[in-house]
């Protein structure tokens, strides 16, 4: 380093290696966190897009329909209108292969038309496959994304035996779909895929070049009227963006976690500094006796702080990125939240997402510091001058700052509508709430001091010394107050979370027996044969079947679910929310469309059903866990007769008395064989839900125990600089005839009380952030609410664990820092 | 010169306590006095003041025609970067500088770095005893070494008024003689005042001149 | 069998499909001598056959008396796939459409081309009459017998009304053709010579009214090529006196003729089909296209028996080079006739197998 003032400040830091180490670490924890979760989005986002872009091609413009399809009749009204140049039909369907759980999404396209529109989907043969010539239009056929080729390990001439609408269907692998390479795609021919998975007559969509001088604008407006109810036409940039914007808040979710860790850190780096511009105040009188300005020395003191942040914010860049391509390799671009499942992103480390998070974790760092730089500049020489060293006691901050302003500040945030679907009133509330817990930290440590004994004796002083110096508390109990906050706000918000979607599956899930054709897709269905043969098996009581479709209900949000189910007149199969109405042709609605369509009971709904528009009356809204982008519910009966539709996805299966339900599964395999019908129990469904929930929650454990680590981490720092300061006073207790065992409990108790004042703080305030997160961020973020429980026991552990680790911190520390001299320092500079 | 005239201090407001009250003092360049007096008669206040670290209560200082009591905050610390030394009782060398660095400080608040400044340094470390010691640490130190430290570093700028509050206090008498011949020694040889504040006769006698602090004002020691 | 590289590219298609297996289990009706051609229906589709083109080449002179020529042609194939199963994508039936022209202004051709699936109004072809369109290129005949011809492509577009003189004239043993020594390697050809062409061609976006001669081949079959062909060469002219003459040669990879074949219309409206024997190709002058390379014997010495003729380019850059697309790269276009020097007819040369033997490339559908 070179020799100047630099080495005064920033030297320092190497003197204090352990808490500079740490609130390096803290920093480099958040910005490694924030990194990884915005590099892995951005993959995963771009991939996405890619994917989406490929699969648009070159279109301008795209008719989308049901997930059901629509007439194909509609193919040639299209492609031969005046304003069209080029037309290409996609029949878009998931199948699911035979002996597994591996679903894949199958194009169905005509390579004829591929070229034109979408060059990108263009399959290309294997020479060494029999078709080769006009592999294109093989119906036994099928082409793999190089992405696809790898998950199903398959190469060209190998078979893939997928369960289409008339059994097992083998093909032969018969080349590659190299334009599509990050994608699990599969590609065949348009014709095979309409007979062979139930789609006959039908598309999913059409994608549209337009004649030279077109707008999409004009073409839709012009297209319209050849369209059948529930089919849209869109741009693909707009049908990216609608897509992508199911995922966002998500994505946003899991940034925020990770700043709010980086805030963890910032409250280290203010622990830390605040502790050690204490220790320093006699060195800095001294400097500024000698001439250094106030302003200077503040400015040091920043640069300090800026220098562990930018070594934490470079630290975190590596972390994060190895972290990222750790979590791309094995879990995907969504963390396993199934969002963007089917795609292989690759890590794109972008110069200036790093620069970002590295500018952040110095913001973090210079934040930390600005307190303790300000207070630094106020020391007043002469008075500092005269105390050798100095003891924190004095200089701990004097929080003055309405707390409580914070609060009502929050619960006014609160209040906010989502900006751009993003529930930004409640992340302000969340770092209001934040910001006044910290606030009020040192009203909180004197309560807790004041409640706790005054015998014995080290307990007395402990309580005295916090009495008397709150602020020091604070200072030390403000990373504890952030992480705990952060900690238990998330564990509130996800027990409250499987709770209700415990009870919600529930609900959900009466029957004893559910039969399915495959998930999610209407590729696969229950043909009214397979019906009748499932409803007259033995053992089986009542049947109810199911119908799933994706409707595009508006150009503007992304296809929503419909649901077709046998229901009562008031809908009491449902987990409803809120008032319901008996309507005479009744949709019930999940609360996400309340949000997205601002309906309510009673409203009408018009519903596209086999090309045509049917209004609907909102009876009433229902808990959606499953489907984001909302749901319809209507009555089957009512379904079938619009739509003509008699196939069924599922069916819900009320066994006889005497029956039992494996008896009933070994008895539909028997019946049908030659059918991948998959026989799941309640019970399985349940368990299978709750294990994908709590997959998906698994990293923001790591974010707790990230935070909670940081926090103790905090306290410990915190003792050991206040425990080499204080060595005098030690020194002169044990000349006045305390144990080293006492003073030991002294430090203890010092610790527990401080720690419990952090974390009764962070208690108070996760309870607050998590009845946000409940009630603001997810109910504005994926449009579903749930019922507020706290997890008494676990979090009264959680606490009682976290004040006993942060008093063996603070004794730790204390030894440490004390080890042996104490006695003799007492003479030191008396 | 430095000139004292009408100093008065008093603390805790209206009606509190009045450590100095009219004091006056003229001192020539080259002169070297001691100021004794009772513990809590002021001494400190007194050198505090002359610091320009503390602001009176009435009365000027003026150092070589500047008015220290005009100047604001900004311009106090300008100027005791630039023409005054300090010597502790408590030392206050910085443990994690090496000595050349620690004697060097001041000439970097003056922004003055590298070779030069290093040069200056190292020469005054061999005036105070301690060549060949420039990159040895504080902690390897006797305390009349890093007095002898401090001695260099509050002369190293060639300043125009150098205090010194107890710099022996913290000593063994055998050790006080020598350290403060040094610093007087090297005081007049870079033409200073220098200022001896102190309790002990001792070392009040190595000054020219000694004054005792009274609250009726300077006198000289009989 | 006639002429043109895609027809050929279309022919060993069919032969790849058979071959993969893809069609074996399809009965593609066959082609057999002793057939009566009966129109109007069988200027019609004949979609139980494996293969069938309509081929419509001319001249077309504007106003100014530029001379152009002109070209389009509509397959049909039978792909054996899906028919089991109905549908409006079935590939069971696929058309294709391929346009082009012949201007000396430009120096080389104008061409455009078209694939579908056989589906509705947008791609198809009628049984029972000349009906066959993809897009909006059509090929139509009316009800008075007029031929309505329509392509588009990049910077051309003609819209053409192609009025016949005279019956079609049947090659072959009336209009069961050979292809070769083996009876099976036949099809089922008629030309109509002499249609009076009128119309619209656009160019660049300037429309002009234009009028001149044109010739319409049109032939089945489900029988693929003699093994050992690797190319051929066919000119079909229009003579000035109302003559006509289609001669062809199917050539083996040494260069010699492994089939030869010819129709000879007299200006009085007499048939004959020429002897193979009598029939000559000598090449007089070659071209090598700057842009692949490949050398074409443009100008030609013909003996059909009774005369000779010197047959001269309209221009000399008439390639076609689809390697990228279709994989065939040949020469097509317009070419006059002289006998004792003088010009005494107009018509089309087609060469093909003289960039290396015609292999289905990177470009087939689906490739």
């Amino acid at each position: 380093m070179r020799r100047g003032l630099a080495a005064v400040f920033v030297g320092g830091l190497l003197r204090r290696r352990a808490a500079s180490a740490l609130s390096v670490l803290a920093i480099a924890l958040g910005v490694a966190l924030g990194l990884a979760v915005q590099l892995i989005n951005d993959a995963a986002l771009a991939e996405f897009g890619r994917g989406m872009r490929t699969l648009a091609g070159d279109a301008d413009l795209r008719l989308a329909g049901p997930a059901s399809g629509f007439d194909d009749a509609l193919f040639e009204a299209v492609a031969l209108h005046p304003l069209v140049a080029d037309a290409s039909p996609v029949v878009d369907i998931e199948a699911r292969v035979v002996g597994g759980d591996t679903t894949l999404r199958v194009l169905g396209v005509d390579v004829l038309r591929l070229p034109a529109v979408q060059p990108g989907l263009v399959p290309r043969a294997d020479d060494g496959t029999a078709d080769a010539p006009f592999a294109g239009f093989s119906q036994h056929g099928i082409f793999l994304s190089p992405a696809l080729a790898g998950r199903l390990a398959r190469a060209a001439g190998e078979a893939l035996v997928l369960q289409s609408s008339a059994g097992p269907l083998r093909l032969e692998v018969i080349g590659s779909v190299p334009g599509v390479a990050g994608q699990a795609v599969a590609v065949m021919d348009i014709h095979a895929v309409q007979h062979a998975f139930a789609m006959a007559g039908r598309l999913s969509r059409i994608d549209l070049r337009l004649i030279p001088g077109a707008t999409p604008e004009a073409a839709s407006r012009a297209l319209a009227a050849l369209l059948p109810a529930g089919v849209v036409a869109m741009t693909p940039q707009a049908s990216l963006a609608r897509d992508a914007g199911l995922s966002r808040a998500y994505r946003v979710n899991l940034t925020m976690l990770a700043v709010i860790a980086l805030v963890c850190g910032g409250f280290l780096v203010f622990s830390t500094q605040a502790l050690s511009v204490a220790r320093r105040r006699a060195e800095f009188a001294f400097l500024r006796a000698i001439g250094l300005g106030r302003r200077r020395l503040a400015a040091w003191l920043l640069g300090e702080g800026a220098v562990l942040g930018l070594a934490g914010g470079l630290l975190g860049c590596a972390l994060g990125t190895g972290f990222a391509a750790l979590v791309l390799d094995g879990f995907g671009g969504d963390l396993g939240a199934g969002y963007f499942a089917g795609i292989a992103p690759a890590l794109d480390a972008s110069p200036a997402a790093m620069l970002a998070f590295v500018a952040l974790g110095v913001l973090a760092g210079v934040a930390g510091a600005w307190l303790p730089a300000r207070r630094a500049g106020a020391i007043s020489p002469a008075a500092a001058l005269k105390a050798a060293a100095g003891d924190p006691l004095a200089a701990a901050p004097g929080w003055r700052w309405p707390g409580p302003l914070c609060l009502v500040l929050a619960t006014a945030a609160c209040l906010m509508p989502p900006l751009a679907g993003i529930p930004v009133g409640g992340y302000l509330a969340v770092a209001l709430l934040l910001a006044g817990g910290v606030l009020s930290l040192g009203r909180l440590a004197r309560l807790v001091a004041a409640s706790c004994p005054a015998v014995p004796l080290p307990l007395g002083l402990a309580r005295a010394r916090l009495q008397a110096a709150p602020g020091q508390a604070a200072v030390a109990a403000a990373g504890v107050l952030a992480s705990s906050a952060l900690a238990i706000a998330m564990a509130v918000m996800v027990a409250s979370f499987r709770d209700s979607v415990d009870q919600w599956l529930g609900k959900v899930l009466p029957a004893e027996v559910y039969v399915r054709a495959a998930r999610g897709s209407p590729a696969l269905q229950l043909t009214p044969s397979v019906q009748q043969r499932l409803a007259a098996l033995p053992g089986v009581a009542r049947v109810d079947f199911r119908r799933h479709d994706q409707l595009n209900l508006d150009a503007r949000i992304a296809p929503v679910s419909l649901l077709a189910r046998p229901l009562s007149a008031d809908g009491r199969e449902l987990p409803l929310v809120g008032e319901h109405i008996v309507a005479a042709d009744p949709v019930w609605i999940s609360e996400a469309l309340v949000d997205l369509l601002g309906l309510a009971p009673g409203d009408g709904l018009d519903v596209p059903l086999a090309g045509r528009a049917h209004r609907f009356t909102v009876a009433g809204v229902w808990r959606d866990y499953v489907r984001q982008g909302g749901a319809l519910m209507v009555p089957l009966a009512r379904y079938r007769e619009l739509s003509g539709d008699q196939l069924a996805n599922d069916a819900a299966i009320h066994l006889a008395p005497g029956h039992n339900a494996a008896d009933l599964g070994a008895a539909i395999d028997e019946a049908f064989p030659a059918i991948d019908l998959e026989v799941v129990s309640p019970g399985e469904i349940r368990r299978r839900s709750l294990r994908l929930f709590d997959r998906s929650f698994a990293v923001t454990y790591l974010l707790e125990a990230a935070a909670v680590l940081i926090g103790l981490a905090g306290i410990a720092a915190s003792f050991a600089a206040m425990a080499a300061a204080r060595r005098r006073e030690f020194g002169m207790l044990r000349h006045l005839g305390l144990g080293r065992r006492q003073i030991a409990a002294m430090i203890a108790a010092e610790g527990g009380l401080t720690a419990a004042s952090g974390a009764l703080g962070g208690a108070l305030v996760g309870g607050a952030i998590a009845l946000v997160l409940v009630e603001v961020v997810n109910r504005q973020s994926f449009h579903w609410s749930m019922d507020y429980r706290v997890p008494w026991l676990s979090l009264s552990l959680f606490v009682v664990a976290l004040v006993a680790l942060a008093a063996l911190a603070a004794v730790l520390a204390g030894r440490l820092a004390m080890s042996g001299s104490a006695v003799r320092a007492v003479s030191e500079d008396w | 010169m430095l000139e004292i005239s009408d100093l008065s201090r008093r603390f805790g407001g209206p009606g509190g306590r009045t450590v100095l009250d009219h004091v006056s003092l003229g001192l020539a360049a080259g002169s070297y006095v001691a100021i004794v007096g009772e513990s809590g008669v002021g001494k400190s206040t007194l050198l505090n003041l002359v610091a320009g670290l503390d602001r009176p209560d009435g009365g000027r200082v003026v150092v070589d025609g500047i008015d220290l009591t005009a100047l604001d905050d900004e311009g106090l610390t300008r100027w005791r970067r630039d023409h005054l030394g300090f010597v502790f009782q408590a030392f206050h060398v910085l443990p994690h500088l090496d000595l050349l660095a620690n004697v060097a400080l001041p000439l970097w608040l003056q922004g003055r770095r590298g070779r030069d400044a290093d040069a200056a340094a190292a020469a005054m470390l061999d005036a105070v005893g301690l060549a060949g010691r420039e990159h040895g640490w504080p902690a390897e130190l006797s305390g009349g070494e890093l007095q002898r430290v401090a001695i260099a570093r509050a002369l190293v700028h060639r300043p125009r008024l150098v205090l010194a509050d107890e710099p022996t206090g913290n000593l063994d008498p055998a050790r006080a003689g020598s350290i403060l011949a040094l610093l007087r020694e090297r005081v007049r040889e870079v033409g200073a005042i220098g200022i001896l504040v102190t309790h002990s006769s001792e070392a009040a006698a190595t000054a020219d001149r000694v004054l005792m602090l009274r609250s009726t004002g300077l006198e000289p020691a009989s | 069998m006639g002429r043109g590289g895609l027809r050929m590219l279309w022919l060993i298609a069919a032969l790849a499909l058979a071959l993969a297996g893809a069609a074996e289990a399809t009965d593609y009706a066959p082609v057999t001598p002793g057939r009566p051609l009966v129109f109007p229906a069988d200027a019609g589709a004949h979609p139980e056959h494996r293969i069938e083109w309509w081929y419509v080449t001319g001249w077309l002179e504007d106003d100014d008396g530029n001379p152009r020529g002109f070209q389009l042609t509509f397959f049909r194939l039978r792909t054996g796939i899906g028919e089991d199963r109905p549908g409006r994508f079935s590939p069971a039936q696929l058309i294709s459409g391929h346009a082009a022209l012949s201007d000396p202004a430009l120096g080389r051709l104008r061409h455009a081309e078209k694939s579908a699936r056989a589906s509705g109004r947008l791609a198809g072809a009628t049984a029972g009459h000349l009906q066959a369109w993809i897009g909006d290129w059509r090929l139509e005949a009316q009800d008075d017998g007029a031929i309505i011809a329509r392509a588009a492509g990049d910077g051309f577009a003609f819209d053409l009304r192609l009025a016949p003189s005279r019956a079609p004239t049947l090659n072959g043993d009336a209009g069961f053709s050979r292809k070769g020594p083996r009876p099976e390697h036949a099809s089922y050809y008629y030309s109509v010579s002499g249609l009076a062409a009128s119309g619209r061609l656009t160019l660049d976006g300037r429309a002009t009214t234009v009028r001149g001669v044109a010739w319409l081949d049109h032939e089945w079959s489900s029988e693929y090529l003699p093994e050992g062909a690797v190319g051929w060469d066919w000119v079909g002219l229009n003579f000035d006196d109302g003559g006509a003459l289609m001669a062809a040669r199917i050539r083996q990879s040494d260069g010699s003729a492994l089939w030869r074949f010819g129709t000879l219309r007299s200006a009085h409206g007499t048939t004959r089909e020429l002897p193979p024997d009598a029939i000559s190709f000598e090449a007089l002058r070659h071209w090598r296209s700057p842009a692949s390379g490949v050398n074409y014997p443009v100008s030609w010495r013909l003996d059909v028996g009774d005369f000779a003729l010197v047959l001269e380019p309209l221009m000399d850059d008439q390639e076609l080079d689809g390697r990228a697309s279709t994989g065939a790269i040949y020469w097509e276009g317009a070419v006059r006739a002289l006998r004792d020097g003088q010009p005494v007819a107009r018509g089309y040369l087609e060469l093909t197998g003289y960039g290396g033997r015609l292999r289905l490339g990177e470009g087939s559908p689906g490739r």
